[in-house]
């Protein structure tokens, strides 16, 4: 049962993850920097409950509000520059990121053992969930109330006027520009967003694995936040939940009698798709029953 | 820490050396992004299967191991072509996006192909002959023979590149193909097997940047793979995607940069100056130090 909960819990983290990519790929901005707020989410939300015992709800909401603010800096210098460019420009600054953890060390003396974030030994012992007699089916439960949450959230922003304007923005901004979008308001605010999604997931991700490092947050991981919605397709949140479960659940852990065979997988899947569903996995013919079961015109 | 100006001479100017080999990489995104528009994420993880195959082969055949610097190469050119088929020749052009995807997917494929042929573990990589054991002093500081080696490379194909985009027939077609694609097609150009010869190019440069990279560390490892792909990345945005002559200077400064900051700051926090100094350019001069006053996609 903790094997099932475990990848439960994982296939959450991911889904955060790609549905932080999903809101700056609506607006066309292809970001990797969503996993460097993911750490700042980890750590933050990890050094509010360990050195200054906080409260976790309360931890969770203000590391995430400080990625979201890290993400808005970001934002800013990411309007002078696009595509390719913001690729380059956010690879960057995950592995700034990255770097500058590598070298924190914030270490308090709590109870005779020294606690927090120790270089490159990680920080340890965020141990706020055992501490407080939470049992793994209450994390999982959390963790996927907080999923179903931002699922069914981006997908009312679907429903509404601002997903028609973030996917304008995404599909040509100089016609969305020329009908009145203020562009720098709705870039940054994807990107804030992006980084407030990014910032829960850090924060669930340190508190349930109990130990994060630097080597947690890598470009790899980075690659998988787009993939997720890449791969899945964009017409809806759906589709990056099918890809993460796709490729966490079937590719990555139901696929584990193939061995180290599965890590090539992935690369294959991302070049498999892109040539022949490049709109993502969600346009395959059996997700659209309706289509399937329409009446042939004859 | 205490260190001299002579110290610090010294570490520029064995990171501008070095700086060698990010300028080659860069050289070879560059080339790339200027026939196509287009990243090839894929290219470093390209050169450096590249070296792993001509390693391979040399050491399966007790090769004389010279030999690896001239299979290097030309494996690095397949498997150029391969990344080409498989990421941008069946993806439409206006997908950028798909193609970016798709040659992540190849660099991570290539890398866990190494990773899996060789359980992980790096591999001793032969040094550079006489190269190696040359080393010239100038006053109090020296200089290191292999580098000089790279770096007199790597001046040799930015001139050799521009030879060939500037006066000849192929270079001629690459730009045509590269300023107005369909332009291109209807006056006959292949614009695929144009496409093709840029990868092939840029291939070969890579590969021998990659065995020029793993002789001069005297390892090659699958780890190799991220950092020079993200160097080689900085080096072509900070010279200007799309210039020759700017990726050669900025991997070279990139190289010092890299250096000083691991003298003065230590190796743990050098790769965070060299990424701000990207950041810098980014807000002051987005279109880098030679790039065109174009608005690239």
């Amino acid at each position: 049962m903790e094997y099932y909960f475990g990848i439960l819990q994982n296939i959450g983290f991911h889904t955060l993850l790609g549905l932080s990519a999903y809101l700056l790929l609506l607006t066309g901005q292809l970001s990797m920097a969503q996993v460097g707020f993911f750490a700042i989410g980890a750590y933050a939300s990890g050094i509010l409950t360990v050195i200054y015992g906080i409260n976790i709800f309360l931890a969770l909401g203000v590391g995430a509000i400080i990625a979201s603010f890290f993400a808005f800096l970001v934002g800013f210098p990411a309007l002078r520059i696009k595509g390719l460019m913001l690729v380059i420009a956010t690879i960057a600054f995950s592995e700034i990121v990255r770097l500058y953890f590598f070298n924190l060390r914030w270490l308090v003396e709590k109870d005779g053992v020294e606690v927090g974030p120790d270089g490159a030994q990680g920080f340890r012992e965020i141990r706020y969930f055992a501490a407080n007699g939470w049992e793994p089916s209450h994390i999982v439960s959390f963790i996927w109330i907080v999923v179903i949450l931002v699922l069914f959230a981006l997908w009312w922003l679907d429903r509404v006027k601002a997903g028609s304007v973030l996917r304008a923005v995404g599909e040509d901004e100089l016609a969305a520009q020329s009908s009145g979008i203020n562009l720098t308001v709705v870039k940054v605010s994807a990107m804030t967003g992006g980084g407030f999604i990014a910032g829960i997931a850090g924060g669930l991700y340190a508190h349930s694995t109990t130990y994060v490092d630097h080597n947690s947050f890598t470009i790899l991981l980075a690659t998988f936040a787009v993939a997720y919605p890449i791969l899945g397709g964009l017409k809806n949140v759906f589709g990056t939940l099918f890809a993460v479960i796709f490729i966490q659940g079937i590719l990555i852990e139901g696929l584990r009698f193939l061995g180290d065979y599965r890590n090539l997988l992935f690369g294959l899947l991302i070049i498999l798709v892109m040539n022949f569903y490049p709109k993502g996995l969600i346009n395959i013919p059996i997700f659209n029953w309706s289509k399937l079961f329409k009446r042939r015109d004859l | 820490m205490s260190f001299g100006l002579i110290d610090i001479l010294q570490s520029l100017i064995d990171g501008i050396l070095f700086g060698s080999i990010y300028a080659l990489i860069g050289l070879g995104f560059t080339l790339i992004f200027g026939a196509m528009e287009k990243l090839n994420m894929a290219y470093a993880a390209s050169s450096i299967g590249g070296a792993y195959v001509g390693l391979g082969l040399a050491t399966l055949f007790s090769l004389p191991l010279f030999l690896v610097f001239l299979i290097g190469p030309i494996a690095a050119g397949l498997i150029s072509i391969l990344v080409y088929l498989v990421s941008f020749r069946l993806i439409p052009s206006t997908n950028h996006l798909g193609s970016l995807m798709a040659s992540i997917g190849a660099l991570f494929f290539i890398d866990e192909v190494i990773i899996h042929e060789t359980q992980g573990s790096p591999l001793t990589f032969p040094e550079l002959g006489i190269f190696a054991e040359a080393y010239f002093m100038l006053g109090d500081l020296g200089f290191r023979g292999d580098l000089i080696f790279i770096m007199i490379f790597g001046l040799i194909s930015m001139g050799v590149i521009i030879y060939l985009l500037y006066y000849t027939r192929l270079g001629l077609a690459t730009r045509a193909v590269s300023q107005q694609n369909v332009a291109a097609r209807l006056c006959g150009i292949p614009i695929h097997t144009i496409n093709i010869s840029t990868f092939v190019l840029a291939g070969i440069l890579g590969g021998f940047a990659g065995c020029m990279a793993a002789a001069s560390v005297g390892v090659i490892s699958p780890l190799l793979t991220i950092p020079i792909t993200i160097k080689g990345l900085i080096a072509a945005v900070i010279g200007g995607l799309g210039s020759i002559r700017g990726a050669i200077i900025a991997g070279l400064m990139i190289g010092g940069v890299e250096n000083f900051f691991l003298l003065v700051r230590g190796v743990n926090e050098r790769d965070i100056y060299v990424f701000l100094l990207l950041f810098v350019f980014l807000v002051l001069r987005p279109n880098g130090l030679f790039g065109n006053e174009i608005n690239r996609d």
